[in-house]
């Protein structure tokens, strides 16, 4: 499930330097010809981010449909019980069957730390079990001793809670994040500009999580607001080049802006790639991935879509371009 | 050099080496420290007498008393003590030397000498509970309490613990945003799981005959026997076999206040006496005793105690397990458990298990070795970023050495204000490194971007500086909006991710962006 996504890394840690080394170049005719379609064709480009958020939408409603709930959740959000065990075992399947025999009524899910063909730990979660039942029947099959396995029970009540609790934190990380914002730049035009294109990454990034079969666990909400953070750090920096001090005209406030722009992203993007490759941990490894690909959904919706919103109030305003 | 003579002129630079010398002093670290570190001393053990306690929660991990030679063996590791102890003779004097002082006692037993320990920290960076393996419990109260009646709760609780024999024990209290009150405890190092039980009893002991109350648990008990001599398995009863296993008697003796005794002496005198077969004589009703309204045993009471005082009373209960020596450790561990709520006396309120964790130590090593690898490679994946993207070798100098003071400084933030360090507070940390890294670029930028453009000439260079600082603050402002509802959320599960996730941006704007800012004028100035 994460195979998909580790190829996108791939792709972006070695596309990214060309793309700066091209903006960064004396213009060649291609690249030209891109950066007149990209600051003419502005609008048409809005398309993209919109596309996806749709898309996003349709699939989040689509898993709403078939499980009454739009995001899927693991045991820490939503209460059961989480057993990680620090061994290899070569029978997967095996396992999963004995365990599905065992307890019909209980939901179960395993996971595998390490590779597929080098199983270097398991992750057995579960809701409707009795703890001690579900570790008794686990030992059957595998060698448990008191130190090579942790045990995490969440109790329902507290996990609901817990999810509807970080819920209103995303929320009040919106509303704070929004004064700051207009504090700093009294334009309630590009806040609203910043908060959207935020919420675009947030909701476009859900989707895809959806489609690679991620459930989201409380690390995984951390991300998302880390997410906001950074998401509106790239907003900030465009809002700052084209409201605040302009000198340019607008092609080149914009460019200088992105340049910027895209090497925090290269640079988020390369230490979070890192990480998720090679990090042992569920929790961390979760985390990274929703910051992998929020990033690159971030730079489509605050260079293309936070650009267009800000470029079309300059226009209506100011009849720039 | 003069470089350097002009950085060293610069108080933002004399900022940022003092708080880098002052994070060196709070961590502390020794990667060359030998020896095993006391976790618990049990109370009336050898050990105890001999003098030496158990470290205060409060104490920092780098100067809690570590065990250095026994018998002038040196003592490396917890397996070396392990091995030391157990092969030592009975009945000799031990000679243990640790880092404060030198302790002699008689040996006698592994368990007479009550030690427990663990491997000697390196640092004084505390490890949350999913880095260093242990137990957590969170409870919620069945109702809500007032501030005064939480801090009874907890100190009761504490006392439970303390009277169980465990330590290096962390009990809070802790609320979420809709106001539910919760009680975690946590316990280092090991797996205890069956402390989770004892917590969660509110531990309401009452003794009756009859309908009458004659004491309770806590006020009316004065002593609670716990030697060997007074109580342990049943040797009358002792275990018996059963179709599915073994069952297992205990006994331990009790004193009861004046007050109770009397009380007790009332109401046996109002009862009648019968025999059985054997002619021995009892009153006609038991003494029944409740455990958390659940009535756990019924006691014969002689004949002979009939209208009398008598503070002494026998306690009995008992345990089951698949073989005999689960059934014995089962009554075992109900008697301690039962010992410890007479002793402590009862919760205020009735409490749910709402969550326990029992995390491994050996999986909470490799995550943690894991996360320096990561951290260390990440820092290496930017710099090449960064790299490439200037084209100078020397501009990601001075962000490198910002990125790893910035780590150094987060860690040492939160050894200072006591903040354990777990899994979510590592996310935390590269979180405040990504921002670091991307105020460094806003920076750079405005530093080398204007050096091109025409109107560079205009802009002084505090100028530049005061523009990429608008950005920079901007951003730091939006962080902390976005972390600090996460503070008070959902039992303060996800707080070590705020924590370290504040601390790092406001060291980072407040202490080491000034000082990047000088180092790149110090670069790009000496052209």
């Amino acid at each position: 499930m994460y195979r998909l996504s580790v190829s996108i890394i791939f792709i972006n840690r070695t596309l990214f330097p060309r793309i700066l080394v091209k903006l960064g170049s004396k213009k060649s005719e291609s690249g030209n010809r891109v950066k007149d379609f990209y600051i003419k064709e502005y609008k048409k480009l809005f398309l993209i981010p919109l596309i996806l958020f749709l898309i996003s939408g349709a699939i989040l409603f689509n898993t709403y449909n078939k499980t009454g709930e739009a995001i899927r959740r693991d045991v820490s959000l939503k209460g059961g019980i989480s057993v990680t065990i620090n061994l290899g075992y070569d029978d997967m399947p095996g396992l999963e069957k004995f365990l599905f025999d065992k307890f019909p009524d209980s939901s179960i899910h395993l996971r595998t730390i390490g590779s597929t063909n080098n199983v270097a730990g398991i992750i057995i979660e579960a809701s409707d079990i009795d703890e001690d039942a579900l570790i008794d029947a686990i030992k059957e099959k595998i060698t448990l001793t008191k130190n090579n396995y942790s045990v995490e029970t969440m109790g329902s009540s507290l996990g609901d809670s817990f999810f509807k609790q970080m819920f209103v934190a995303v929320l009040l990380a919106f509303v704070s994040m929004g004064v700051v914002f207009q504090i700093y730049f009294k334009n309630i035009y590009a806040t609203l500009a910043a908060l959207f294109s935020a919420f675009m990454d947030i909701f476009i990034t859900l989707g895809i999580m959806d489609i690679l079969g991620v459930r989201l666990t409380a690390g995984g909400i951390a991300a998302y607001l880390m997410l906001i953070g950074y998401s509106i750090d790239t907003s900030i920096l465009i809002s700052t080049k084209l409201l605040k001090d302009r000198t340019d005209e607008i092609s080149k406030a914009i460019f200088g802006a992105m340049k910027t722009g895209f090497t925090m992203s290269a640079a988020g993007i390369a230490a979070t790639g890192v990480s998720f490759l090679l990090t042992n941990n569920t929790t961390l490894k979760q985390i990274m991935l929703i910051l992998i690909v929020g990033l690159i959904i971030d730079l489509l919706t605050t260079w293309i879509g936070n650009v267009a919103f800000l470029r079309y109030y300059l226009e209506k305003k100011h009849g720039q371009n | 050099m003069g470089k350097i003579k002009s950085l060293l002129g610069n108080w933002r630079i004399w900022i940022y080496l003092v708080f880098f010398v002052i994070t060196l002093l709070a961590i502390n670290p020794n990667p060359f420290i030998e020896g095993v570190t006391i976790r618990t001393v049990a109370s009336n053990s050898s050990a105890f007498n001999a003098g030496m306690s158990s470290p205060s929660p409060s104490d920092a991990p780098m100067s809690r008393e570590r065990i250095e030679k026994i018998n002038n063996i040196p003592v490396k590791s917890v397996e070396e003590f392990e091995k030391i102890i157990s092969n030592f003779p009975k009945n000799t004097t031990l000679t243990i030397k640790t880092s404060e002082s030198t302790y002699s006692l008689l040996f006698t037993s592994k368990e007479k000498l009550g030690l427990s320990v663990y491997e000697a920290p390196k640092s004084n960076i505390i490890l949350g509970l999913d880095l260093q393996g242990g137990t957590r419990v969170v409870l919620q109260p069945e109702k809500k309490l007032s501030t005064d009646d939480m801090g009874i709760l907890l100190d009761n609780m504490k006392r439970r613990i303390d009277v169980f024999g465990l330590t290096d024990t962390v009990v809070r209290s802790s609320s979420d945003l809709t106001g539910n009150q919760f009680i975690i405890i946590e316990v280092a190092g090991a797996n205890e799981e069956e402390v989770k039980d004892l917590l969660a009893k509110q531990g309401k002991f009452e003794a009756k005959i009859g309908n009458e109350t004659t004491f309770l648990g806590g006020k009316d008990i004065t002593y609670v026997c716990r030697t060997a001599e007074c109580s342990g398995i049943d040797p009358q009863q002792g275990c018996q076999k059963y179709a599915e296993g073994y069952a297992c008697a205990f006994r331990f003796s009790i004193s009861l206040s004046k007050a109770a005794a009397e009380r007790q002496a009332n109401i046996t005198n109002n009862l009648g006496v019968s025999y059985n077969q054997y002619g021995e004589g009892y009153l006609d009703k038991p003494l029944d005793l409740y455990l958390d309204d659940v009535l756990v045993d019924s006691l014969q009471i002689s004949s002979e105690l009939k209208g009398s005082a008598s503070t002494d009373i026998s306690i009995s209960g008992s345990g089951a397990g698949r073989d005999r020596s689960a059934a014995i450790k089962d009554a075992q561990q109900n008697m301690k458990q039962l010992q410890t709520v007479l002793i402590t006396g009862s919760l205020p309120v009735k409490l749910d298990i709402i969550k326990t964790d029992n995390l491994s130590p050996s999986l909470g090593k490799e995550f943690l070795a894991n996360a320096i690898l990561i951290s260390f490679l990440s820092i290496i994946a930017v710099t090449l970023v960064v790299i490439i993207r200037y084209r100078r070798v020397k501009i990601a100098i001075p962000i490198i050495t910002i990125i790893t003071s910035e780590i150094l400084l987060i860690l040492g933030v939160a050894a200072l204000l006591k903040q354990n360090l777990d899994i979510a507070g590592i996310a935390g940390i590269i979180v405040a490194i990504g921002t670091g890294v991307d105020d460094q670029i806003v920076i750079t930028d405005e530093i080398l971007g204007h050096e091109t453009e025409k109107d560079s000439k205009y802009l002084s260079w505090k100028q530049k500086i005061k523009k990429a600082f608008f950005i920079v603050f901007a951003a730091y402002f939006a962080t902390i909006a976005a972390m600090t509802p996460l503070l008070f959320a959902g039992a303060g599960l996800l707080k070590g991710f705020a924590v370290t996730t504040i601390i790092g941006v406001t060291n980072g704007v407040f202490i080491t962006r000034p000082a990047f800012a000088e180092m790149m004028r110090a670069l790009i100035e000496e052209k």
